[in-house]
């Protein structure tokens, strides 16, 4: 096997397919009063896979996300995480159920360290509780511990450390892409909906967001990724989604998908 | 040597303006709006520290029963009137504060008479420190204070509820997304917006009376100290607490006592004049 398949094999096992779904998306539809934002859009992400989302501006995508994590509610249609529907859990309960999403512009607690953007996020700490402030301080010591040392971990993991005590508003775009895909895995996710995580990212750190993405889908954690930077995207997903206004035209293998004649008409300008 | 004095009691003042302000400027960072009823939490801890006082003569128990009185009536607040609104505008909230107000001081007017009521304390002999004579009290109220606002700024700044407190205040919908109960940092909020308040007014009680109006007339001042310090930011509110305690004694002599609450108003206007955003504030919401 030359290096170019053994790649392209690699990649393709990220598309995970034969395994069972974690996310399932099914007939979403949203309407804006007499707009049609999503009509009857289906997909899934197999566990472990990771998942690219694209289509032209308006199609939907982001949409798309603000529905699967609760942000706003779909007109038809369900969302079933690890086989369970989640229509019914606000996005803090989506959140701890295991998935959570970055923004196509990043978002931060902008007054808080890198540090404390990380650890604001552990869930389940007994320093949560007011009461066990006062009355079991042995027991939250001992887990802020732990969580400092997760938080160690992370940002040595997305070489934060340098920067681990700026406030997070004083970072870059793509220091702020990697505070937000920490942020995201002190919730112990199991899926990660990234929101064009390459967008104003220069190609140093485009490849450094790669790594760690490709490093953290292989401990098992899947991803469905919308990205307009193809030769980035083509590089990480096993599996392409692609939307126009508002439907799945096209999903499968990232290079059949590419060279289908819809797509070119639809995304790359080429001709039906 | 007498506006050492005047120092002095402007610090008690400015410590009792300083706790009500951070409990406003708590709200209004996290909660998004300008709570009204801060004032009448405060009398509401001026009683409850009144009766455990009468009954136990110390001051530990005074501040711990006032502690826990308020924080459960500002969680009975939140649970019954706030959370209901939640999403509602500002001012639709700021107005239910004000109604709550009002409640809280019919209830208390009620129940106790609008009588003015004092803390049975004893006479001691005061201390001289450089000639100035200090109350034994006053300093014990000082302490009082300036735990009360170590644990608060403690719980805010070492803890996780109080990350989440500060997250939540940067950018709720984010923290929602980030896993972060709202609920409970809503119901955490509510508890040390009270116990704030509940110190306030047991000092309040002590230095002066204790009555269903002391808490409305603290109010506008500790608003004041919110927006002087930076609406949202904690240290902000009591550094502005401190310092309209201390402008409002040391103008006395000049301005007499109707008019110095005067001067300190003037002295937040001309800080404002030159920094609209008060002395710590870089944006409205708790950092």
């Amino acid at each position: 096997m030359n290096a170019i398949t053994h790649h392209n094999a690699i990649v393709a096992d990220r598309g995970a397919s034969g395994a069972p779904p974690v996310l399932e998306v099914e007939r979403i539809s949203k309407h804006f009063g007499g707009f049609c934002a999503l009509n009857d859009v289906s997909l899934s992400v197999p566990a472990g896979g990771l998942v690219g989302l694209i289509g032209p501006n308006g199609a939907g995508k982001s949409t798309l996300f603000s529905i699967i994590t609760g942000f706003i509610a779909p007109s038809e249609g369900t969302i079933r995480l690890r086989g369970s529907p989640v229509d019914t859990l606000s996005p803090f309960a989506r959140a701890r159920a295991g998935m959570v999403r970055t923004f196509q512009v990043p978002r931060e607690f902008s007054h808080l360290s890198v540090r404390e953007n990380l650890m604001a996020a552990i869930p389940d700490q007994a320093g949560e509780h007011l009461f066990d402030l006062f009355f079991k301080p042995q027991q939250v010591r001992i887990q802020e511990e732990q969580g400092a040392a997760l938080v160690e971990e992370t940002v040595d993991f997305l070489k934060l450390k340098r920067i681990a005590d700026l406030p997070a508003v004083k970072l870059s775009g793509g220091q702020k892409k990697l505070l937000e895909l920490g942020r995201v895995l002190m919730t112990r996710p199991s899926v990660i909906l990234l929101d064009e995580p390459f967008s104003g990212v220069n190609p140093v750190l485009i490849a450094e967001i790669i790594d760690r993405i490709i490093e953290l889908n292989e401990r098992g954690i899947s991803f469905l990724v919308i990205e307009h930077d193809l030769e980035a995207l083509t590089r990480l997903v096993g599996r392409l989604t692609v939307m126009d206004y508002g439907t799945v035209i096209a999903e499968g293998a990232p290079q059949a998908v590419l060279a289908d004649a819809r797509v070119r008409a639809a995304y790359l300008g080429g001709p039906a | 040597m007498s506006y050492l004095v005047l120092v002095q009691n402007g610090i008690a003042q400015g410590l009792i303006i300083g706790l009500a302000a951070l409990s406003i400027t708590l709200v209004f960072g996290i909660a998004r709006f300008p709570n009204a009823a801060a004032g009448d939490m405060l009398t509401f801890g001026g009683y409850a520290g009144l009766f455990a006082f009468s009954a136990t003569h110390s001051l530990l128990a005074t501040g711990l029963a006032a502690i826990a009185a308020t924080a459960l009536l500002s969680l009975l607040m939140y649970y019954a009137v706030f959370r209901r609104l939640a999403g509602r505008s500002a001012v639709s909230l700021l107005v239910a504060s004000i109604g709550v107000a009002f409640m809280i001081r019919a209830v208390l007017g009620v129940s106790f008479g609008h009588g003015q009521l004092v803390y049975e304390i004893e006479l001691t002999r005061p201390y001289i420190v450089g000639g100035v004579r200090v109350s034994p009290l006053d300093l014990k109220l000082a302490l009082i204070a300036f735990v009360t606002l170590a644990a608060a700024f403690g719980v805010l700044y070492m803890t996780s509820i109080g990350r989440q407190m500060r997250a939540v205040a940067d950018n709720s919908d984010l923290a929602r997304v980030s896993g972060i109960r709202p609920q409970r940092v809503m119901a955490s909020l509510w508890l040390l917006a009270g116990a704030l308040t509940a110190i306030a007014g047991v000092m309040l009680g002590m230095k002066t009376i204790v009555a269903p109006e002391i808490g409305w007339e603290i109010l506008l001042p500790a608003f004041a100290a919110a927006i002087f310090g930076g609406i949202g930011s904690p240290i902000g509110a009591v550094a502005a607490g401190l310092i309209l305690g201390v402008a409002q004694e040391l103008s006395t002599p000049l301005v007499g006592f109707t008019y110095k609450i005067a001067v300190s108003f003037a002295v937040m206007c001309a800080v404002l004049v030159f920094r609209p955003r008060g002395l710590f504030g870089k944006a409205e919401a708790v950092r």
